[in-house]
C-alpha cells in the first residue's frame, strides 16, 4: 500500500498564506524605512508653518518638514540667500530679516554642500555709507559671514537686463547678476507693514534683486511686483514672522522704543511664493485679497493664494 | 641747512595729514585729525569771531605769536597751499623748466587792497573773495573736487576687478561736482601752478589775504633774516633761490613782509653771511617810509569801515540785493541761510565727510555772496537721519555742532507734495516711495479702495530730502522747500496708523 502524504486544500491555503506572510514580513523588516514612510506624507507639504520657537529652531523644524535642505541645495551648487536688509535698523525694529534666521539658513546651505552662499540686498537709499549701515546695524552681515556666507555690497554695475515673458507692466528689469548666475535662490523676507504696498513679504522682497525699483513705483507697484515673479520664482521662500512690525513700515522708526512690533514667533516656508504671502498676510491679520500683488499674482497663475486648496503642515514648538 | 630740511619734512607732513583728512575722512574723522584746522588762520579766525572755542582761539593766538616771533613761518610750515606751491615749483624744475628767482618790488596796493576788500566784504557778509582766495579753503576744494573723484574711480574700478575672486567691497561714493565748480577749481589750480612754476610764491605775496595780513605782522617779527654785507661775495645765490622774490642781493636787504621763511637763502649762502637772529628793536623796521605810514593809516581806515559795516547793518541791504529767489537748503546746524552764507569759506570739509554725499558744492546758488558754498542737493542724495558729521568738522562754525537728538528735530526745510504730478493722485496706482524712506513718519497714507494716497504732515517733517530723492516722477512731485531760518519739528512718538486687531498671537494658526 502506498501511503502518500496528501495535502488537503485547507492545509495548502493556510501554509501558503503563512509562507507568504513570512516572506512579506521578511521583506518589510529588511527595509524598515518602508514601514516608517507609511506614517509620513508621501510628498512634502505645499506650505509649512511653525510657531512658538526661536528663529533658528523654527527653521530647523520647518526645513525638516519640507524634506530637508537637500531637496533644495545640491552639493557644489551656488546659492543666493536674499534677506530684507533695506533699512539701517537694528533687529529689534523688525524692519530687516532676523539675523539668527539668516545665519541658520546659510549654515544649512553650507551643510548641504553649497559651494558658495551669497547674501545681499539692494538697500532702499543706495548711498554707500547707508548701505554699510544697513548691513551692519541689521546684524545680517556679521551673522551671515560667521556661517560662511559671502556678503556682497551692491553697486551699479552688478546688474544685467532681462526680459520678463508675459509681464503686463514690468516687461524688462535689471536683475542682479549673482541671482542670474547662481543655481539656487532662497528668499528670506521679513513680514512687516508697508506704507504703500500694505504689507511686504516674499514677492515684495524680490524688488531687492532689481536695480531700478523706481520703475515699480512709477508704473504701478502691485502689478510690477507680481510681474517680476513671472521671470524668476525663488526655489524656497522662508518668511520671518518672529517679530512683526505692525505700523510705520517698511522702515519703522529709528528708535526701537517706539517701534510698533509684536512678537509672533512664527516662521513660514513654501516653494509657492503666492501661498506663503497669503499665509503671512493672515498671520499679520490682513485679508490676502486686500493685498494687490497677491491677488494679481494668483490671477497670473504664479501660485495659489487659496490656502484651503493646499497641504499645510503646521507645528507648534 | 637743517632749517630747510625741517621745513620740508614738517610741511609735507602737514600737507599729507590734510590730504588724508580730505580724501579719507571716514578713516580719520574719529581720530581728531580735524583739530588741525584750528591752526589754519582764516577758519580759526572766523570761528573765534563767530562762535569762540578754546582750540580755535588758541590756534589764532598761536599763529599770531609765531608770526610776531619768527615772521611768516606759517606760510612755509602750516599752509597746505604754500606746500602745494613748493611741490609744484619743484616738479616743474624737475621737468626742466629751470628758473632762478629774482627780486621783485612789492605789489603793496594789490595785496593790501585785496586784503582790505576781502576783510570788509567778509565782515559785511559776502564771502566771495575769502572763499575764492583763502589758501586752506582753496586747498580743500582742490583735494575734494579734483583729486578725490579720480581716486574714487580708480578704487571702484579696482574693486570691480576683484569681484570674480568673490572679494566684494562697498563702492566709494564721491560728491557730485557741478561742471562750473569743477572748471573754476581747475582754472584756479592751473593759475596757482603757473604762478608757482614761474614765480615761486607770488600768489602768497599778491593774492593771498592771509599772506598779506601775516606780512603786516611779519614786519614786526623778533627774529629776522639779516644779510651781513661784510662777508658777502655778491654771488647772489641767495636771490636765485628766494621764491618769495623778497631778497635783494644788491642792496643786501630782505623784505620781512614778504619773506615766507623757507630758509633757502641760508642754505644757498656759502659764506654764512645770512643769519636768522633776533633783533633788538623789534618795533622799528629797517625802512620807515611815508608810504608805509600811509599804508597803516589806510588799513586803520579799512578796519574802521569794516566794523562800521557790521554795526550799521550793511548786511541787511546787501543780503536783500544778493539773495536768490529760491533758496538752497542749508545743512542742519547752520541755523539758516544768512548765518550759513556769512560764515562759510567753502573749504568743502563738510562735503568730504558727508556720508551720503548730499552736500555738494554750488556755484552761484546762494547768489554772488555765497560763491562756491555747499548746499543740500536732494537730486543726488539725502541727509542721513542719524548723522551730525558736517557740524562736527565745520571749522568756521558755519555749520554748528548739533547733538544727535537735536539734529533729528532740526527742520531745515519742508516737503511739499504736488498732487497734480504724483502718480498715486494722477494714475491711482500705489507708489509710496516717499513714505518708505521718511525717517520721521511725516508722510502718511490715506487708503481709498486699497490705494494709498500720500499726505505730508508738516509738523514732523525736518526736510531731510529722502522723499525728494526717491520720488520717481520727473519733475519730482515731492520737493523740499528751504527754510530761510531753521526751526524745530515735533517729535513723532506714537505710531500714526492704529494697531490692527488681527493675528492670533497665542492660539494656533489662522489657516
Amino acid at each position: 500500500m502506498t501511503t502518500s502524504k496528501k495535502y488537503n486544500r485547507r492545509e495548502v491555503i493556510s501554509k501558503g498564506l503563512s509562507l507568504g506572510f513570512m516572506a512579506g514580513s521578511a521583506w518589510i523588516l529588511g527595509r524598515p524605512d518602508y514601514l516608517i514612510a507609511q506614517n509620513r506624507l508621501p510628498a512634502p507639504p505645499d506650505l509649512v508653518a511653525v510657531r512658538n520657537g526661536e528663529p533658528d529652531a523654527m527653521f530647523q523644524k520647518a526645513i525638516e518638514l519640507m524634506g530637508g535642505m537637500s531637496q533644495f541645495v545640491k552639493k557644489g551648487q551656488t546659492v543666493v540667500v536674499k534677506p530684507n536688509i533695506g533699512f539701517p535698523r537694528v533687529p529689534e525694529i523688525a524692519a530687516t530679516t532676523n539675523p539668527i534666521l539668516v545665519k541658520a539658513i546659510v549654515k544649512a546651505c553650507r551643510d548641504a554642500g553649497a559651494a558658495r552662499v551669497y547674501v545681499f540686498d539692494t538697500v532702499v537709499l543706495t548711498a554707500s555709507r547707508n548701505a554699510k549701515n544697513c548691513y551692519t546695524l541689521s546684524g545680517i552681515e556679521s551673522a551671515a559671514r560667521s556661517a560662511g556666507a559671502i556678503v556682497v555690497p551692491v553697486d551699479d554695475f552688478s546688474y544685467r537686463e532681462v526680459t520678463i515673458p508675459g509681464a503686463k507692466t514690468l516687461k524688462t528689469a535689471d536683475v542682479h547678476s549673482l541671482v542670474l548666475d547662481s543655481d539656487v535662490l532662497i528668499n528670506v523676507p521679513v513680514l512687516k507693514h508697508h506704507s504703500s504696498a500694505h504689507l511686504t513679504i516674499a514677492m515684495k522682497n524680490l524688488m531687492g534683486i532689481v536695480k531700478n525699483r523706481m520703475i515699480y513705483h512709477l508704473s504701478g507697484l502691485d502689478q510690477c511686483i507680481a510681474d517680476f515673479c513671472l521671470f524668476r520664482k525663488p526655489d524656497l521662500n522662508v518668511v520671518d514672522a518672529y517679530r512683526v512690525l505692525r505700523s510705520r513700515g517698511p522702515s519703522g522708526p529709528t528708535d526701537p522704543k517706539i517701534a510698533d512690533t509684536s512678537l509672533k514667533k512664527t516662521l513660514l516656508m513654501s516653494r509657492d511664493i503666492v501661498a506663503v504671502d497669503a499665509a503671512a498676510a493672515k498671520i499679520f491679520g490682513a485679508d490676502p485679497l486686500d493685498i494687490g500683488y497677491i491677488r494679481i499674482a494668483h490671477q497670473q497663475k504664479t501660485g495659489n493664494m487659496n490656502l484651503n486648496e493646499m497641504k499645510i503642515a503646521t507645528f507648534t514648538m | 641747512m637743517i632749517w630747510v630740511r625741517i621745513r620740508q619734512v614738517f610741511s609735507i607732513l602737514v600737507f599729507l595729514l590734510f590730504a588724508l583728512l580730505f580724501l579719507l575722512p571716514e578713516r580719520f574723522i574719529h581720530s581728531g585729525l580735524h583739530g588741525l584746522v584750528a591752526f589754519q588762520f582764516v577758519p580759526a579766525l572766523i570761528r573765534t569771531l563767530s562762535e569762540p572755542e578754546a582750540l580755535f582761539a588758541a590756534g589764532v593766538v598761536f599763529v599770531l605769536l609765531i608770526t610776531l616771533c619768527f615772521g611768516r613761518v606759517y606760510c612755509s610750515f602750516l599752509c597746505p597751499l604754500g606746500t602745494l606751491q613748493d611741490i609744484l615749483s619743484r616738479l616743474s624744475a624737475r621737468m626742466g623748466a629751470r628758473r632762478t628767482y629774482r627780486y621783485r618790488p612789492p605789489r603793496n596796493i594789490l595785496r593790501y587792497g585785496l586784503l582790505a576788500i576781502t576783510a570788509i566784504s567778509a565782515s559785511a557778509g559776502a564771502m566771495t573773495l575769502i572763499a575764492a582766495l583763502d589758501p586752506f579753503s582753496l586747498t580743500g576744494r582742490l583735494f575734494k573736487h579734483l583729486v578725490h573723484p579720480p581716486l574714487a574711480w580708480v578704487y571702484n574700478t579696482a574693486t570691480g576687478l576683484l569681484k570674480p575672486f568673490d572679494i566684494y567691497r562697498h563702492p566709494l561714493d564721491t560728491a557730485f561736482v557741478p561742471l562750473s565748480v569743477a572748471v573754476f577749481t581747475g582754472l584756479f589750480l592751473a593759475g596757482v601752478a603757473y604762478l608757482a612754476a614761474r614765480h615761486g610764491r607770488l600768489y602768497c605775496n599778491t593774492l593771498c589775504p592771509v599772506g598779506a595780513f601775516l606780512g603786516l605782522l611779519g614786519r614786526l617779527s623778533l627774529f629776522r633774516l639779516r644779510l651781513n654785507p661784510s662777508g658777502c661775495r655778491e654771488c647772489a645765490r641767495c636771490e636765485d633761490v628766494c621764491k618769495a622774490g623778497c631778497l635783494d642781493a644788491r642792496s643786501a636787504s630782505i623784505d620781512e613782509s614778504r619773506c615766507v621763511r623757507c630758509f633757502n637763502c641760508l642754505q644757498a649762502c656759502s659764506k654764512n653771511t645770512i643769519r636768522f637772529r633776533p633783533v633788538r628793536r623789534p618795533g622799528a623796521g629797517p625802512v620807515w617810509s611815508p608810504s608805509r605810514r600811509a599804508l597803516i593809516a589806510s588799513l586803520a581806515a579799512a578796519l574802521t569801515t569794516g566794523t562800521a559795516a557790521i554795526s550799521f547793518s550793511l548786511r541787511q541791504p546787501l543780503a536783500a540785493a544778493t539773495t536768490p529767489k529760491t533758496l538752497p537748503v542749508t545743512p542742519p546746524g547752520s541755523t539758516g541761510f544768512a548765518a550759513f552764507t556769512h560764515l562759510c569759506t567753502a573749504c568743502s570739509l563738510c562735503i568730504s565727510v558727508c556720508p551720503t554725499k548730499v552736500l555738494t558744492p554750488s556755484f552761484m546758488d546762494y547768489g554772488p555772496a555765497g560763491f562756491l558754498q555747499p548746499k543740500m542737493n536732494y537730486e543726488k542724495s539725502f541727509c542721513d537721519f542719524e548723522c551730525t558729521l558736517c557740524g562736527r568738522v565745520c571749522p568756521t562754525g558755519a555749520i554748528g555742532n548739533l547733538a544727535p537728538e537735536d539734529k533729528k528735530l532740526t527742520k531745515i526745510g519742508e516737503a511739499k507734495l504736488l498732487d497734480d504730478l504724483c502718480v498715486v493722485y494722477v494714475d491711482h496706482n500705489n507708489c509710496g516711495a516717499c513714505g518708505e524712506v521718511c525717517p520721521t513718519g511725516a508722510i502718511r497714507f490715506v487708503e481709498k479702495e486699497t490705494i494709498l494716497y500720500p499726505e505730508v504732515d508738516a509738523k514732523f517733517c525736518i526736510g531731510c530730502g529722502a522723499c525728494e530723492l526717491v520720488c520717481p516722477t520727473r519733475p519730482r512731485s515731492i520737493v523740499v522747500d528751504a527754510l530761510a531760518v531753521h526751526t524745530r519739528a515735533e517729535k513723532n512718538i506714537s505710531p500714526p496708523t492704529p494697531k490692527r486687531p488681527g493675528g492670533l498671537p497665542d492660539e494656533g494658526f489662522p489657516f
